[in-house]
């Protein structure tokens, strides 16, 4: 063997394990190895009573009211002391309605954006946009719920509720007075406090597609666009359903914004401007009139609905990657 | 643009061939010209796309910060608020009650969520993954059910409102998020320097507590930030459990103020005096919010940088 190359094999690299032995020399090790695995156990009993408790909770405080209303609780609720009513399926169907305006407006817009940063953009436009974008995502729905209410209420009502009904065929959607507070500003609201979310989660999705198989599609004599629309957004395209549930989720989870711009009035919504009431909304608006007993269990219910609803799209949305994720690995 | 040119001397075409060619070539070139253009227009909706999504987010953003400039103050930060028709007053007891909620909130979520992301790191299996799910239901959860069950366990027992039932709402808001970014921060430090200080002989502890906690604190930090941030503005869980309040009140057993209390009830009422304080109050929330979530970005890019 050849002496010269075995002198230049470098030295074996100064391993981090050196700097751990030291530290670890320094401080005497204490025994505390069943401390450690108590700790442990401890937080991850806490977390998981807390997550069960949270979910007993809920269904017993609202239990008297299904228990007073059985199935007929999901469409008319129950009638409180006041003789007032909480009609659940209207309450469902302004939370469905909304959660719809917010995804047709927010995906379509966010797919897009993430697209041009992730794959048409220049970096130096595309880099700062997305952080901005990211950093948006951040702001409190508190604060959107004020914009809307203080600055897209007053242009609904005088510009674009007032266009949207000239409009031929789009126009069948809205009918009745420009209010302002209405379904289509709740969802609206809603759009915007999910785009940047969308964008974000959708641009990782599509800057994660192989370069090699944008480089095979390059190869096959496809345009730009053609690569992304082959190679590219199949690719991604679990991780753009992922952020369209997270976002479908959001919407529907949400309450205060759109507390504050949907109008709150419990009558079945016959077009987009009419006003309405969301799940999340009627639950602010009553819980704290709500006197206890039967009152307080019927809004108690609408919380577990609006709970049914979510984790029913959270766990479909699961479902789904999983599946997908097998597909890919078979 | 050259189009791939066929085989064969040139000199020996015929004219069928050179018709043929000729045909090719065109057929190419329009083929060409037309997915150029349709890859133009897409790009063009994509701009557009991007143009609309920007408009309403930096709308949202310059609006909020050019009113709540206009009512930011020294008095501002440092007042109480005024009864209404009173000029003047401020948001101190808002951000005073923030900060001493989010902070309780903080004091039992990060260490309880540490040690289950350590259970899961440490423990795989049935038990991890049921965990896990946990953890994925309670993202989900809207934050008002969470309000509602802080209310349910804390002010419904106690008989009255509390700062510390909010923090213990934000605390179980918090809680999956810190989990899984803390789970995923310790996953990155490699396996090698876990069996490194086991080798040595050293107590899983010290190992745990000297190696993987240490090597993973860029990331636990970043996380924990942005769980942070999220409290700092969250509604719902606040509106039921701390009440709001018009008094300075610094003990977490009383019903406190909160910023996004203040914003929402400000932002109701009828008069000008009162929207202005809302958007003093959004201006102040947003930058704390901003701040968090850029030095919890810095603190990952810093990690990056080192790892590379």
């Amino acid at each position: 063997m050849n002496p010269t190359l075995l002198e230049e094999v470098p030295p074996p690299r100064r391993t981090p394990v050196r700097g751990v032995r030291e530290t670890l020399q320094r401080r005497g090790a204490r025994p505390s190895g069943r401390t450690y695995a108590l700790l442990r156990w401890a937080g991850a009993t806490l977390f998981a009573s807390v997550v069960l408790a949270l979910v007993v909770s809920l269904l017993v405080s609202s239990s008297q009211a299904f228990g007073h209303s059985g199935l007929s609780f999901f469409w008319s609720g129950t009638y409180n002391a006041s003789k007032s009513i909480y009609p659940t399926g209207i309450f469902i169907i302004g939370t469905l309605i909304t959660t719809t305006v917010a995804i047709v407006l927010a995906v379509p817009v966010g797919v897009g954006t993430a697209a041009l940063l992730s794959e048409f953009a220049p970096k130096w436009l595309a880099g700062p946009l997305s952080i901005m974008i990211d950093l948006i995502a951040a702001v409190p729905s508190i604060v959107v719920g004020l914009w809307g209410l203080l600055v897209l209420t007053p242009v609904f009502a005088h510009h674009v509720e007032p266009f949207l009904k000239k409009v031929p065929v789009v126009e069948w959607f809205f009918h009745g007075a420009a209010l302002g507070p209405s379904m289509l500003l709740a969802g609206t609201v809603l759009a915007v406090m999910i785009l940047p979310t969308i964008v974000a989660l959708s641009r990782t999705a599509l800057a994660s597609v192989a370069v090699e198989d944008r480089e095979a599609a390059r190869a096959l004599g496809a345009t730009r666009w053609q690569v992304v629309r082959t190679a590219v957004v199949p690719g991604a395209r679990t991780g753009i359903e992922a952020a369209a549930t997270l976002a479908v989720g959001r919407a529907l989870g949400e309450t205060i914004a759109v507390a504050m711009v949907i109008g709150n009035t419990y009558v079945l919504p016959h077009s987009l401007l009419a006003p309405g009431a969301t799940l999340g909304s009627a639950i602010i608006n009553n819980f704290a009139e709500a006197s206890p007993g039967l009152d307080r269990s019927s809004v108690i219910g609408l919380v577990v609905v609006l709970l049914v609803m979510t984790a029913l799209v959270n766990i479909g949305g699961q479902l789904l990657l999983r599946s997908r994720l097998r597909v890919k690995a078979a | 643009m050259s189009i791939a040119v066929l085989p064969g001397d040139p000199g020996e075409l015929t004219d069928p061939i050179g018709t043929r060619r000729e045909l090719v070539r065109n057929s190419a070139r329009r083929s060409l010209a037309r997915r150029r253009l349709l890859g133009r227009i897409a790009i063009g909706l994509c701009v557009a796309a991007t143009a609309v999504s920007l408009t309403p987010l930096v709308a949202l953003a310059a609006y909020t910060t050019g009113r709540g400039l206009h009512a930011l103050s020294w008095g501002f930060l440092t007042h109480i608020p005024t009864p209404p028709g009173i000029p003047g007053g401020g948001i101190s007891n808002a951000i005073v009650g923030s900060v001493v909620i989010v902070g309780l909130a903080s004091a039992m979520a990060i260490p309880v969520g540490i040690m289950a992301a350590l259970f899961l790191i440490e423990r795989r299996g049935r038990t991890a993954n049921g965990l896990r799910f946990a953890a994925d239901v309670l993202t989900g959860v809207p934050s008002i059910a969470i309000g509602i069950f802080a209310y349910a366990v804390f002010v419904e027992p106690l008989g009255h409102f509390s700062g510390l039932a909010g923090s213990f709402a934000l605390a179980v808001l918090m809680s999956p998020i810190v989990i899984r970014a803390s789970e995923a921060a310790m996953q990155s430090v490699p396996r090698d320097l876990w069996e490194a200080g086991l080798a040595l002989g050293i107590r899983r502890s010290r190992v745990v507590r000297s190696v993987v906690l240490r090597g993973a604190l860029p990331g636990l930090v970043t996380g924990n930030l942005l769980a942070v941030a999220r409290a700092v503005g969250e509604t719902a869980p606040l509106l039921f459990t701390v009440l709001g309040s018009q008094l300075f009140e610094t003990n977490p057993l009383q019903p406190m103020a909160a910023m996004p209390l203040a914003i929402y009830s400000d932002s109701t009422a009828a008069f000008p005096a009162a929207q202005q304080i809302a958007w003093g109050a959004a201006f102040v929330l947003l930058v704390l919010v901003l701040v968090l979530s850029v030095v919890a970005r810095l603190v990952s890019s810093r990690l990056n940088r080192q790892a590379h």
